[in-house]
């Protein structure tokens, strides 16, 4: 493999019940096909332990996540790491990971969301110049049956790190929960959608380096998600 | 080249590019589609964290007729202003925010009372084409588009995703001052299933059921080839079992 190459380490969560497909590669041009040099896929349990890694041809455009890893998850919710080398010719930015979700059965519609891309574990590019590690997301306001979360992975491969995650309410009000995570393990930080009459109107996470970071949304009744998304850094 | 070719041929016809930030808008009976508008990504830049804000949102219908405009004022940095858009009988559009000191992502929310979702809005700019080569693409546009074909100025790929349980639907977005004549074309399993040719008004949109391009019978990833006479962009839609009937959910793409 040349050494020329550039690495991007991407990270989304996985959970049974959903297909759930990533397309490795947003294609820009229909003649050239670019794809990928390498790229191995990995899934940890919450608390940091390997479940299994899976060399993955990639010259494959999407990848069905669920078909690979329902094997695996034993009803408990992954950590699906996407180590990638590619060519910088090829990709002058970036090769991006994008997302496609749906609960089977359910009535819901289909989720499609930006895969992370993050730094610790492959000190290498993700195309991001500026403080990636500080981020937040604002809420709808008005009241839904909906249970919102903050779902953080941390990705480095010796470090143990703290995430911090601050919830606003209407009004000013703050509140902040600390998060204690060990090389690859993962957590779904309930966020209170009211507090003290008030409701959640904005959520930022805070680490000392970049966490894989999602915004999520659940249904009230059975818990399938109706919301996935990344968030928005404060610096670009 | 295709870009250097692209850039030298708008130079010709002298294109020119406003910075724009836009969202897509979208609206069906017991869904009401919000925009969340703050400025906090500005929190820790010196310069633009001091409001108040003044905002201005302009809601463009499907034909690209201007439905509404509002006008909103930020007080501070973390200050949010949820804005409720004006449903339409075509139900869907685009809207275009500006702000002389915004420097955040905006939000579109759909909400059915039971649950939302939300996407961000595009910093990118609108293509103002002058008289003349708005006339020399309407007649050349014509012609081309009696075999189906368009001018090729601008192309995307994008993956959708179909099944019996949920339908991909694309909402394209011409953010030019011309007609856009946008040809769809979906492969899937390695041969094309069709092609359409969509013409978009100026600062019109089109929502666009994938599906309807070869038959509802190939479950799984399409990939889609969109081309059009100028800029554009596009959403996915997703839907469910009841297809538009149902709750929807609106995603970005790159």
């Amino acid at each position: 493999m040349s050494s020329e190459l550039s690495a991007l380490l991407s990270a989304t969560f996985y959970e049974e019940g959903y297909r759930h497909v990533i397309e490795l590669v947003h294609q820009r041009d229909e003649e050239s096909r670019r794809r990928l040099a390498a790229l191995d896929v990995s899934a940890w349990d919450a608390e940091g332990k390997p479940v299994v890694t899976l060399p993955v041809d990639p010259r494959q455009e999407t990848l069905d996540v669920d078909a690979i890893l329902a094997d695996y998850a034993r009803g408990g919710r992954l950590m699906v790491v996407f180590d990638s080398r590619y060519d910088e010719r090829i990709f002058p930015y970036r090769p991006h990971h994008y997302g496609w979700l749906h609960r089977r059965g359910s009535a819901s519609p289909p989720l499609y969301y930006a895969v992370n891309a993050v730094l610790g574990g492959v000190p290498d590019r993700i195309g991001a110049t500026g403080i990636n590690n500080f981020e937040t997301y604002v809420f709808l306001r008005r009241p839904v049956a909906e249970r919102y979360a903050v779902l953080v992975g941390n990705l480095s491969r010796f470090s143990t790190t703290e995430a911090q995650v601050f919830t606003y309410y209407v009004g000013g009000t703050r509140l902040a929960e600390r998060v204690e995570l060990g090389p690859k393990a993962h957590a779904e930080v309930a966020l209170r959608a009211e507090h003290a009459g008030a409701r959640l109107e904005r959520v930022e996470v805070k680490a000392l380096f970049r966490l894989a970071t999602y915004v999520v949304g659940r249904h009230a009744r059975d818990g399938h998600l109706l919301l996935f998304d990344h968030m928005f850094t404060y610096f670009k | 080249m295709r870009r250097l070719l692209r850039s030298l041929a708008r130079r010709f016809l002298a294109v020119r590019r406003t910075p724009t930030y836009y969202l897509p808008w979208l609206s069906r009976p017991g869904l009401d589609c919000a925009l969340i508008i703050a400025n906090v990504e500005s929190r820790f830049r010196p310069g633009f964290s001091d409001g108040p804000f003044p905002v201005d949102v302009v809601q463009y219908d499907a034909d690209g007729a201007t439905v509404r405009r509002y006008e909103v004022v930020l007080g501070d940095c973390t200050d949010v202003v949820e804005l409720a858009l004006q449903p339409t009988p075509a139900g869907c559009g685009i809207v275009v925010v500006r702000g002389e000191r915004l420097r955040s992502d905006l939000y579109v929310t759909l909400a059915n009372g039971e649950s939302y979702t939300a996407t961000h809005g595009r910093g990118e700019f609108v293509e103002e084409y002058p008289a003349a080569a708005r006339a020399a693409l309407t007649v050349l546009g014509g012609a081309l588009a009696l075999a189906g074909a368009t001018v090729a100025a601008f192309a995307r790929d994008q993956y959708v995703y179909a099944d019996v349980e949920s339908r991909s639907h694309v909402l394209l977005m011409n953010l030019s001052n011309v007609t856009n004549r946008i040809r769809v074309a979906v492969r899937a399993e390695g041969r094309t299933l069709g092609a359409r040719l969509i013409a978009v008004p100026p600062m019109g949109a089109r929502l666009f059921d994938v599906g309807a391009i070869g038959g509802g019978g190939h479950d799984g990833v399409r990939r889609v080839r969109l081309t059009g006479n100028a800029w554009f962009n596009l959403y996915l839609v997703g839907a469910g079992p009841r297809d538009l009937e149902g709750p929807l959910s609106l995603m970005h793409v790159k």
